[in-house]
This record gives C-alpha cells, structure tokens and sequence, in this order.
C-alpha cells in the first residue's frame, strides 16, 4: 500500500492553527448545508474527530427504514397505474378525448407528486437528521444522473433517492449493481430498450464515460459487449426484472476477458480497471474539497477506496479530516451550488422552507432544480454556476429571503393551473423577523459570522455599520441583513 | 438620454482611471482593453457600440410546430386526404407558388415575401430523426445528433471560436435560462426573462455596489494616468503567480472572479434597462412573451449592444389535440410579432445588418389523429427574413405519399444552414463550429 499523500494525513490542531471556529464552521458547510453559532460552538468544542464522528454517524438506509413520518408526501399519486397495463384498462373503453383526458390527470398528478418529493428534499437538507448522508446523497444524484423530466414517474424517482440513500456511504460496488437495477435509471438511459435482439448501448456507454471509468478508457466494442451483458435488464410495477428471453447469453469479450457475461460480472471487471478507483474517489474529492488536485494524490485516494474494499466510508473519513481540507486555500474557496445557497440561507435565518412553487424558478434559473439535472454528466458546478444574469438572481433570490421583496416573475409553477397559488404565495413577504438585541457595532459582528462566517475586510465592515445607522430599527437590521448576503463572500464556502 | 456609446466611454473613465486595481475591471472589458495594449480606449468604444456587427436573430418555435399547416401543400391531394379535420381550403392559403402557399394568418409575412424579404427553406431535417421533444430540440441546439452529452451548442461554439475576450453580451437570450444552443465551453449568453427582473431588486443599490467592488480599489480616489497599464500588468503579475503555484482557484481569485462578475452585471444591466425604457416604437408587437421579446430585442439593437446573436421562443405548438385554433392562434403571434420587429428595425435604419431565422424541433405527423391534432413528426419549414436574404422558396419538398413511419423524409440537413448561416453572415469557418463541411446553400444570402 502506497504511503498516505501528506496532504491527506489528518490535520491535527495546534495552538499556531487551531480548530477554531472558522475551520469548524467550515466543515459544517462542506460536510453539510451550513451551521447556526451554537451548533459551530458544538463542533468546535468536539475537536475535529469527534465532530466527524458525529457527522458520519448515520444509518446506510433509506429513509422510510429510518423514519414513516418524514417522507414525501406522495397521494397525488395513490392508486397511479404501475404498468402499462393498467394504463390500458384505464382507456379500456374511452373515447379519444377521455384518454387525453386521463392523461393529463395522470400527468399533472405525477409533477406534483415531483415537486412534493423536491420540497421533502429541500427540507431535509436544511433540517434534516444527517446533513453528511444529505449532502452524499445529492452529490451521488448528480453522479448516477436521472431527470424527473419527460414525464419520469414520480414514485420511480423517489425509489431511486432511496436507493442512492442506501448506498451513499456504502460499498461502491454494491451501488452501482443497486443503480444499475434502478427502474428509474434503467428508463432514463434507455435499458429498458436493450434486448439481446436489438440492443441499445445507451447505459453501457454511461456506465463507463460518466459513472466509473471517464471517457477514453475503453473502445467503441467494449460499449457494445457491455451492452449485450446488460440485455433484458428491465423492470415492471416499479421493481427491476430480468427478462431471460431479451438476455444475450452469448459469450462476450470485454477488457481482455471472455465469458457469458452479465450486468454484474461487466461491473466487477471494470471495478478491476486502474481508471475506475482514482476517477470516483477523486470525484468524492473534489466535491468536499477542491477541484484542481495536486499530483500523487489522486493514487493515494484511490488505494484508500480499493484497500477497503470499495467501502466508501474511510475514505469519506480520510477526506473530511484531511489537511487539504482545512487548508487556507480550501476553506472560502468553492462557489456554494445554488441549493447549498438556497439551503443555506432558510437555514442560518432560521425560516422555513419556502414552498417549492416559490423557489422553483429562482432555482431553474440559478441552473440547479433537484431532481432535474441538465443532462446525464449531472450539474458541472464551480465557477460555471456564476455569470451575470445568474449573479442577480442568486442576490436577488438570497435577498427575498431576508425579508426582501420578491424576484418578479421568478415564480413558476412545475404544474400547469397552479400558477396562481405561486403568485400568491409569492406575494407574501418572508417571515424573516431579525431581533435588535445589541449595539450597532455587535450586530454587524454577529451577523457577519453567523451568515459568512469569515473575517471580512474592515471597510466593508464600515459599510454594514452605516446601513445599520446609530440607533439600529427591526428594518434597518433586515436591510443590512440583506446586503451581507448581496456580498460576493457570501457566495462562497 | 445619454446614449449607450458616451456612457460606456463615462464607465470605461470611471473603470480604467479612477481605480487602480485590475480586478476592478469587469471581464468583459480585460482581454479587449487590456489587450489594446497602449492603443486608446476609443478604439474599444467605438467596437463596444456594436454598430456595424451583424446579427442574428434566432426563434425558436417551441412543442414541434406542424409545419405542413405553416407552408400548406395546397396542390396535393395527399394533403387534403391526410387532413380532412385540420386541412386548410386552398382558397384560403396565401400562395407563394403553385404548390405550396402559407397559413392564411401569415398575411403580414406574405407581405415580407412579396417585398423580398423573406425565404422559405422546404423540407428541413437530420438523419434517424429523434421524436422526442427534449432530445431531437437539443439535437437542433448542439447540432450533433450522436452527442446525447454535449454540453454546448452551435451558438455557443461560435461565440468561443470567435468573439475575442469574454464579453457577455455576445449573445443574449430572453427566457428563463440560456438555451443550449447559446452555450459555450468559455461564454455564456445573459437570458433574461424581461429586463426589469435583470437587476439588483435589493433597496440598497449603492451599498451593495460599494460592497460588490474589490476590496482595495479606493473608488473615490484619483490614480495615476498610467492606471490602466499598471492594472494589466497587475492582472498579469497574478496571473504568472497562479501559473506557477498551478492553483487558479483559491478564496481569493474567487473573490476576484466574483467581484469582476458582479460589475460586469451591473453595467450590462445598466445599459439594457437604458435601452429598453428609452424604446417605444410606433409598431404594435402582441402582448406575450414572444411579442415583448423582440420589442426588447429590437431596443438592444436600437442602443448598440454588441450582440451577435439574440434567442427568443415561441411556445405552445404541440398540437396533439384541437389543432386548428391554437395554430392558428400562435401563426397569427409569429406574424404579428416578426413584421413588428423587422418594421421596428428598418426604421431604426439596423435592417440591413440583421437576419432572422426560425426553427422547431420537429415537425408533426402526416396525418391527423383522431384529436383533430398532430403527433410528433420529422422534417419541416424554417423561415429566414431580412434585407439580405434571398427571397424564395427553397429546397425540394418532401413527398407526402412516401414517408419514414408517417413522417416527412427531410431533403435539407439543418446544419446546412447553420453552415450557410455561419460562413456567410457570421463571417466564421463552419467546419470547426460542425464538426465537418456540411454544404452551404448559395442562393439563400445576398451577402
């Protein structure tokens, strides 16, 4: 085993370089959605390894084994046919125009069961028991890409954030066999058409270029080898199935081997594969830490993964621990993903969520609805969530937040007809109700640190106090409240 | 009203001479400026006023607009048959010759035909045609229909390949977000929905600009006059600095960024709004979305934006049932809301420098369903319009009879006239843009 890259040994605090409060609001942020003072003072005062400790300390399981009550409200589509079959009993019978009358029922039920599963999410990443599996748990949607998009059948979506719940800090093995069996998935890149008499390469493809390998680590052939070893791999009534009469079972050579191969067995040769450890452990990285890494890292971080077996878990741990991670270039150096940003804010201003159909637009046009990433690569994220129109909204929809005036026209609905309720609860202003409870100078100070959470330059400091005037009002405070979070500083974690 | 040209030339003062810093500059203004070396800044002002670029107008017909009830093959009983619900009387039909005419809403286009503005290319299409809305209208985005992850478009190409620095205003789309067809690897368009929204909506803008300025940039007090070659050479001292540590990405370049971005936003903003509120044209544009677009378009080319290209989207033309009112309807906005415009811009005396283009992602089904609708189809017409182009029905159409699964087999590949399009109005090499040569169509620009 290769020795430990020194930027991943674990920072140890000394009295030069402490885990002060900075460092450990900074692991909140990158391990979570961002945390209020007294939970920072919590970590703080646990010192790094018990706080990660903490913060690894949750269940690989789903959230209805973990909880029946915090769950997506899904009725819309109880009783919503499962198969194509009882789609057809229901147009048994009907004239065209009763079929496209159901249809749209069917439909319109299934964008609000989506956008109910979106509003679930976005509360449970603010307030939800494990911020660490939450925030796995999105990095790995948009890695294991699928869109809710087309029509997507809400409850398939809710079946596969589940399944990547399992499997967030699980075995990496495991989850991409779990995935590669997931309804939804093997809809969204088309496995449902792969049959052994027609096959279609679309998930093998993806297997490789985006979810293991990266691209130009395998040939056009390797894709259509792996194709026919996942043939018949489908699914029926929201379960996967394995139909033996679409499955090739003729012999496959796939990276230098020969056999019958299967899904599975295509999955466990290309684990073996030297691309496959450096490519996902330095995604995990990347993620928590930083883009561009230094050389000889991206070995030590995949032995980590290979040692343990493809568990995931050591090397989450070596990640969050690590010295990159808290190093000075690291912390106040990533471009918080609009949901981080969003997220973020109903968190440290202690609101509550607001209801999907008012944020929806903000996040659409911020580049970023859960459930509905842009393509199959996932969200691309760093610098490429800011240019100047997405600027003003992420302001604008940071400054609604605090009490400000709504972004106009920023509110869309996911479904048709519920157009008007998003108006009007746009229309109502934030709850956002900022206490005056200390002199001018101090509230500058707190809410400083409570929403960036990083020393900032004087000047600007002086520009906050003015805003606040000498005899700071409830208004006052919200407005000043208002510019810390228009700071570009703001943008950033 | 100031116009746009001396108020940037007051901003380019304000940015390059009374600040020290080179991250005070926006971005858009480093690589041009900056790269004017010791040139004055008037020769970037007069390229900034974007009054002699051409520019493409493109809309986008959204839902697979049925183009056989758009350019109508009256002549053909095929079409008569297929359409017995949904068909248009030969009577009705605005002739363009003695095959096909258009929908009997596009009178005011009929008008642009006969004043040889306007060409109808037939038939237009790509191989294996894809019907699914979402992807076959990101196959006419990227313009590479075996990419499912292609990540720009054909837009956004050219605006990396071509337009030098990194000016945001190369391109500007009105919706929601850009669409792919605008997106590039290095450039992104600005979108807007309306441009009121595209502000700070904040109530304190001139702290927020205070705090949105680089932290050492003392905004009150004089420079030297060489400010802005010391400001380049600063940028590029920080530049040599990050290639030698090989990290571009720290707290503090992303502030840099950050902070550059947002100027960047607030003088762009600035200018559209300047623009937009100064135009009101005598010419009645409808009253959506679509019609508001090109009046704001029309604005941003009246005020010398230097955009190369501006995007606007027509929906709702997903006719699978009750075809014929909502068609009719959304003929009657296209006509409405392109004669405004190329009205507003002839006077504007900008008519001769602007093209504008449509498409959809498909075109719909032969024959009717049992809705008195259409079902997702294959090739159809696009129009272009302008001063430049040459007036005409071009291309060969599709038969009516024999078809690939009900569906028109198209005879004109769409990157054709992108390439048609990029070579001999955007003055580029298509091939880069294409991936490969695709043939242009030489009778379709008198350029």
């Amino acid at each position: 085993m290769p020795k430990l890259h020194p930027l991943l040994e674990p920072f140890v605090p000394t009295s030069d370089d402490p885990f002060d409060a900075v460092k450990a609001a900074h692991l909140l942020n990158r391990a979570g959605f961002g945390g209020l003072p007294d939970e920072i003072a919590r970590i703080q005062s646990m010192g790094p390894q018990a706080a990660i400790d903490l913060l690894m300390d949750f269940p690989d399981a789903r959230a209805e084994e973990v909880s029946q009550s915090d769950l997506p409200d899904l009725s819309s589509i109880e009783g919503y046919p499962k198969s194509f079959q009882e789609i057809r009993k229901l147009y048994a019978g009907k004239t065209q125009d009763e079929r496209q009358a159901i249809q749209q029922m069917l439909q319109q039920a299934n964008r609000e069961a989506i956008a109910a599963t979106i509003a679930w999410w976005m509360k449970r990443f603010a307030n939800g028991p494990y911020p660490l599996h939450e925030k796995l748990v999105f990095m790995w949607h948009g890695h294991f890409t699928t869109s809710a998009k087309d029509e997507r059948a809400a409850a398939l979506m809710w079946n596969q954030n589940e399944t990547i719940r399992r499997f967030a800090a699980g075995n990496f093995r495991e989850f991409v066999k779990g995935i590669s069996r997931d309804p939804a998935m093997l809809d969204y890149l088309n496995n449902t058409q792969n049959r052994k008499q027609k096959p279609n390469e679309n998930y093998a493809r993806e297997l490789m270029e985006l979810f293991t390998l990266g691209i130009g680590n395998y040939s056009e052939d390797d894709i259509k080898q792996a194709a026919r070893a996942f043939t018949g791999w489908t699914h029926e009534d929201g379960e996967y199935r394995f139909r033996k009469y679409d499955h090739d079972e003729g012999a496959k050579a796939f990276f230098g081997k020969r056999g019958n191969f299967n899904g599975d067995d295509i999955i466990d040769i290309i684990l073996m594969h030297p691309a496959c450890a450096p490519y996902i452990s330095t995604k995990v990285f990347r993620w928590f830490v930083y883009e561009e890494i230094e050389p000889g890292l991206a070995e030590s971080l995949a032995s980590i993964l290979k040692q343990a077996d493809w568990d995931l878990r050591p090397l989450i741990r070596t990640i969050l621990s690590s010295k990159a991670f808290y190093a000075s270039r690291t912390i106040g150096s990533q471009i918080k993903s609009p949901v981080q940003l969003v997220v973020g804010t109903v968190k440290l201003l202690e609101l509550e969520m607001p209801p999907p159909l008012r944020l929806y637009g903000s996040l659409e046009q911020m580049g970023q609805v859960p459930l509905m990433p842009p393509n199959v690569k996932g969200w691309p994220g760093g610098r490429m969530w800011i240019n100047t129109s997405t600027l003003f909204v992420r302001y604008n929809t940071c400054v609604f937040l605090a009490g400000g005036s709504a972004p106009m026209r920023q509110i869309k609905a996911i479904g048709k007809g519920a157009n008007k309720n998003a108006r009007a609860s746009a229309e109502a202003t934030g709850s956002f109700k900022p206490t005056v409870d200390a002199p001018p100078k101090e509230l500058v100070d707190y809410w400083v640190n409570r929403l960036i959470q990083r020393p900032i330059p004087d000047d600007k400091k002086q520009i906050l106090l003015d805003s606040l005037g000498t005899n700071p009002t409830e208004s006052s405070l919200k407005q000043m409240i208002q510019l810390i979070v228009s700071m570009p500083e703001y943008q950033l974690c | 009203m100031l116009d746009s040209v001396s108020t940037r030339r007051l901003f380019l003062q304000r940015g390059l001479t009374l600040v020290s810093a080179a991250v005070t500059v926006p971005t858009f203004l480093d690589n041009t400026v900056l790269a004017l070396d010791q040139k004055a800044d008037g020769a970037r002002v007069q390229q900034a006023s974007g009054k002699d670029g051409k520019i493409l107008v493109v809309i986008q017909l959204s839902g697979g607009n049925d183009g056989l009830n758009t350019v109508i093959p009256w002549a053909d009983d095929a079409y008569h048959k297929a359409r017995p619900a949904i068909r248009h009387d030969p009577k009705d039909v605005l002739k363009l010759n003695n095959y096909v005419g258009l929908h009997p809403n596009l009178a005011p286009l009929k008008e642009l035909y006969d004043n040889g503005k306007m060409a109808v290319i037939q038939g237009v299409g790509y191989p294996n045609p894809n019907r699914s809305h979402f992807r076959s209208m990101d196959i006419w985005h990227t313009a590479q229909p075996d990419n499912e992850v292609a990540t720009n478009g054909w837009l956004g190409r050219f605006f990396d390949n071509t337009c030098a620095g990194v000016d945001p205003h190369v391109g500007v789309s009105i919706g929601a977000t850009a669409p792919l067809a605008m997106k590039g690897d290095r450039i992104t368009p600005l979108s807007f929905e309306r441009p009121e929204n595209y502000r700070y909506t904040g109530k304190d803008r001139e702290r927020y600009e205070e705090l949105n300025q680089a932290d050492d940039a003392p905004a009150t007090q004089p420079a030297e006059p060489s400010a802005p070659k010391t400001a380049r050479e600063k940028f590029e001292q920080a530049k040599i600095e990050r290639a030698k540590t090989k990290i571009e990405i720290t707290p503090a370049s992303q502030m840099e960024f950050l902070t550059r971005t947002a100027m960047d936003a607030r003088v762009s903003s600035d200018d559209i709004l300047r623009m937009t509120r100064g135009h009101n044209p005598q010419y009645q544009y409808p009253a959506n979305g679509f019609g508001q677009g090109l009046k704001t378009i029309a604005a941003m080319i009246k005020g010398g934006l230097p955009t190369r290209v501006y995007y606007v989207s027509l929906g709702g033309f997903d006719t699978h049932a009750g075809e014929r009112g909502r068609h009719d309807q959304l003929m009657q906005q296209l006509a409405q809301g392109v004669s405004a415009f190329l009205k507003d811009i002839q006077q504007q005396e900008n008519d001769d420098r602007v093209l504008l283009m449509t498409f959809s992602e498909f075109g719909r089904r032969v024959t009717q369903n049992a809705s008195g609708g259409t079902d997702h189809g294959a090739a159809a017409p696009m129009f272009l319009f302008g001063k430049n182009i040459q007036q005409g029905v071009l291309g060969q159409h599709p038969s009516l009879t024999k078809l690939d699964q009900g569906d028109l087999i198209y005879t004109v590949d769409f990157r054709s006239i992108y390439a048609t399009i990029l070579q001999k109005w955007l003055d580029t090499p298509s091939k880069a843009i294409l991936g490969s040569q695709f043939p242009t169509m030489e009778k379709l620009l008198r350029v």
